[in-house]
């Protein structure tokens, strides 16, 4: 035995905190510049979520302070609902702990960056995050917070009542970061923030001087969403386990109707006549290989309907139009969407705009600017599933030149964001989204290519008609030189007379 | 020989239309007689080809018209310059002064193809508006001009001044002849000929004026060649290689080009081509090439043509095919330097 021990080591559990922070580059927190562009990222995505579900209109400040070289205050505040006082510790200094576990669009997806965020600036500036929140009719509280990393557990340095205007939470983070290199991430973040979540008002302090101030470019705040049952081809077999083990004596009919979306009597009688499983068979008589074979028949059963998509919340055509036309004042733009559909049971919808003239480079391929559940996504483009999807669309097919800036703002929302890693920055290869993504694609390159058409025709008729004014104005005045006459004859409204003539043919 | 005064007034009509339809709210149209050879004509009372009764319009409402609109618009006002300032200009100064007015024109095939049109707008010749070919011919003979140029009037030339012979230009084509001791006219294509005959004194044996054409002949030598034939009375004789295009020079002389239908004066009917004929090349065994494809397209061409319509022209180029040969006129000289001078012109000539 003592020999085993020396070859093998120690076995020991390690808890989440502490696996996050020897792997924080997963996270995001891997270089002090990409440090600070998280830290934003993580407080200001639960600030917006925080105040859609207040039903309000966000209004989110961010401010970044250099304190000394290399080390570097955030504080993002919001008018959002207020974290209710006896969850602060839990949610802020304890790793894997919140709210958003369940099946709809959320901005962020386990709760887990914020304390991610607070765990990286303990570490490397060993100061407490400071939270101030204040939920609707109480005064409001300050707390000053640090994780214990070993256990896991939150550390309540101090909290006591504090006066805030208003409902709403102030998070501030001290860490070790790189502020001029991330100070233009942060910029572009912010602002595409406002491209993604349109009914949202963002605002940007550094060092104490105002750098933005922008949104509410779209009035009307997206409809709440609302978490959905699972979809029978998300039904692995842990999750049916815990829902077998909530069913108690149901019978499976009934069972599969009551917890799944898309299960209605008749599709369910179908499935188990399918199995050859009688339907009136109580639940918790199932035996483990009933459950893996019901669970992979489920995962594989055809027939079912779109998912439900009333667990998304897309950007939708006006909101998403009117955003990119405010930033980005482009001269054309053409939207599209597809879904909901689903991948592994999650429902997913993916939306589109193209937009024509917005400042971006020329080229053959359009510039892609990525969003997931509206959060815009602007690091590890080149892995991207929705980047691949871009470069195997031929645009030049549908009329994409060297010479046309167009760029393409690509929104996929979904229960679940396949990431690659826990950095949030790019999206796995999965084929139902691929597949999506690229028909989605080519559908605006059609209605691109007719827009392009159509621009290239109307500065064609443009010119044309100065062109033969020019010509006019000097058949008038070379023939009045012939004519000896001294007043040139004047062919504006003639010129002007035949086009307008011509434009109704 | 130009009258001012008509092509002045001819302009100032011009641009007294289109203004009146400007005026009058109404885009300018231009008619004019078209140029391709399916509008050619043959007139028998001035025995030359004349445009026939096709029409041409430049609609200035029309987009595709509008630039050569402006363009003949801009040649007029530009002739209108030329001949109120008492100047001429060649064709290729024409081209590049447009760019100084703002006009356009993609070359000077372009700029020349406006002049014509508006010769045949004006049924005037571009002389008379001043404008003149680059190439010059050059002539060579007993015969004196006066001229009537500005700065030159009444004074004469000799046409046997220099032994190079003496550029054919506008100052020469609008001077008249005064005195002659010749006897004919011999138009000669290529220079080599035409000096050879000046050394040799041929002009002295047959009394004859020469003339360099150098391919197809400029306008003014046409021209030229048609009064020297009126005036003095001269018969005129065509030396040319013997190949279709050879043929096709003196054809020209005779019976007018497609281009410059339109014009008067400029033919000379009983103008009479003496060879190279493909019988000449058998009958003097003149070295020879095969004819290629481009000759024997020619001549299919030139068999289809209404000039070429009448039994001796067709029977000329038949000859030409049997032979599948042509020959240059300095083939002759395989028989020594002089022999076209002493055996071949006396056998031509009578």
């Amino acid at each position: 035995m003592n020999q085993d021990n020396s070859l093998h080591g120690e076995f020991s559990s390690i808890s989440p905190a502490e696996f996050f922070y020897r792997n924080r580059q997963m996270a995001g927190f891997g270089n002090p510049s990409q440090a600070v562009y998280s830290t934003v990222r993580e407080l200001v995505e639960n600030s917006i979520d925080a105040c859609e579900e207040a039903r309000r209109q966000p209004d989110v400040r961010v401010s970044i302070d250099e304190e000394r070289s290399g080390i570097v205050r955030v504080t993002v505040s919001d008018n959002g609902t207020g974290v209710p006082y006896g969850e602060v510790p839990n949610a802020f200094a304890r790793v894997l702990y919140g709210d958003k576990f369940t099946a709809r669009q959320r901005r962020g997806t386990f709760g887990l960056g914020v304390t991610m965020a607070a765990l990286y600036g303990q570490i490397t500036t060993d100061s407490p995050v400071i939270v101030v929140t204040q939920t609707s009719h109480t005064i409001g509280r300050y707390y000053q917070l640090l994780i214990d990393i070993e256990n896991n557990q939150p550390v309540i340095l101090s909290d006591e009542s504090h006066e805030r205007e208003g409902p709403g939470t102030e998070v501030t983070i001290r860490l070790k970061g790189d502020l001029n290199r991330s100070r233009e991430r942060v910029y572009d973040y912010l602002q595409l923030t406002t491209v993604a979540s349109p009914h949202a008002h963002v605002e940007l302090a550094i060092n104490g001087s105002s750098i933005m101030k922008m949104g509410w470019w779209h009035q009307i705040l997206p409809a709440p969403t609302t978490a959905s049952k699972p979809h029978p081809h998300g039904a692995d077999l842990e999750l049916l386990r815990r829902l077998v083990a909530d069913a108690g004596e149901r019978s499976l009919h009934s069972f599969l109707v009551e917890s799944f979306q898309r299960m209605g009597t008749r599709t369910a009688t179908r499935f188990l006549k399918f199995l050859a499983i009688n339907p009136r068979q109580a639940v918790n008589t199932l035996g483990r290989g009933d459950i893996s074979r019901l669970s992979s028949a489920l995962r594989s059963f055809d027939g079912l309907g779109r998912p439900d998509g009333k667990c998304l919340s897309p950007i939708g055509k006006n909101a998403f139009l009117a955003s990119i036309e405010s930033v980005f004042a482009p001269s054309a733009l053409t939207y599209g969407s597809r879904g909901p559909t689903e991948w592994s049971g999650n429902a997913f919808i993916v939306e589109s705009v193209a937009a024509i003239g917005t400042g971006a480079r020329a080229a053959d391929v359009p510039t892609l600017y990525r969003f997931a559940n509206r959060v815009p996504l602007l690091y590890d483009s080149g892995e991207d599933a929705l980047t691949k999807m871009l470069k195997r669309v031929n645009w030049v097919q549908y009329g994409v030149r060297s010479t046309t800036p167009v760029s393409i703002f690509l929104h996929l929302c979904s229960t679940r964001i396949p990431f690659k890693a826990a950095g949030k920055q790019s999206i796995a290869s999965l084929p139902e989204i691929e597949h999506e993504v690229l028909s989605l694609l080519r559908e605006l390159g059609r209605s691109l290519k007719k827009t392009l058409k159509r621009g290239e025709r109307s500065v064609r008729d443009a010119q044309k008609k100065r062109e033969f004014d020019k010509a006019m104005k000097q058949v008038a005045q070379f023939s009045a030189e012939l004519a000896e006459c001294d007043a040139v004859p004047s062919t504006t409204e003639l010129v002007h007379r035949l086009f307008e003539v011509d434009h109704h043919v | 020989m130009f009258d001012q005064s008509k092509s002045l007034s001819a302009l100032k009509d011009l641009g007294t239309a289109i203004v009146q339809s400007i005026d009058n709210e109404e885009f300018p149209t231009l008619k004019f007689p078209g140029r391709g050879t399916g509008n050619l004509v043959y007139d028998e009372e001035s025995k030359r080809f004349v445009l026939g009764n096709t029409r041409v319009i430049r609609d200035s409402s029309n987009l595709r018209h509008i630039k050569s609109f402006t363009q003949l618009v801009w040649v007029a006002s530009y002739a209108k310059q030329l001949l109120q300032g008492g100047r001429t200009c060649s064709l290729r100064d024409l081209y590049y002064s447009s760019e100084a007015f703002g006009v356009e024109f993609s070359d000077q095939a372009e700029s020349d193809r406006t002049v014509t049109d508006l010769e045949c707008l004006t049924g005037i010749a571009r002389e008379a508006f001043g404008v003149f070919p680059e190439e010059r011919s050059s002539i060579y003979g007993q015969v004196t001009m006066r001229y009537t140029v500005a700065g030159y009037e009444g004074r004469d030339v000799d046409l046997t001044l220099s032994p190079d012979g003496l550029p054919i230009g506008p100052a020469l084509v609008t001077a008249d002849p005064v005195e002659s001791d010749a006897e004919l006219i011999l138009a000669v294509e290529s220079g080599g000929i035409f000096s050879r005959l000046i050394e040799t004194r041929a002009w002295e044996r047959f009394n004859a004026v020469l003339i360099h054409l150098g391919g197809q002949p400029p306008r003014a030598t046409r021209q030229l060649i048609r009064r020297l034939h009126d005036d003095l009375d001269l018969p005129v004789y065509v030396f040319t290689d013997g190949d279709p295009w050879g043929m096709h020079i003196a054809r020209v002389i005779s019976t007018g080009s497609a281009n410059a239908a339109h014009i008067q004066g400029l033919t000379t009917p009983d103008a009479e081509w003496i060879g190279v004929t493909a019988d000449d090349i058998t009958k003097y065994s003149l070295p020879s090439e095969p004819l290629n494809n481009a000759d024997l397209k020619r001549l299919d061409e030139l068999s289809r043509d209404v000039r070429y319509s009448d039994s001796m022209w067709q029977d000329y180029i038949r000859d030409f095919r049997q032979l599948q040969r042509k020959a240059e006129q300095q083939a002759f000289s395989r028989h020594g330097m002089d022999y076209v001078v002493d055996k071949y012109l006396p056998e031509k000539i009578h």
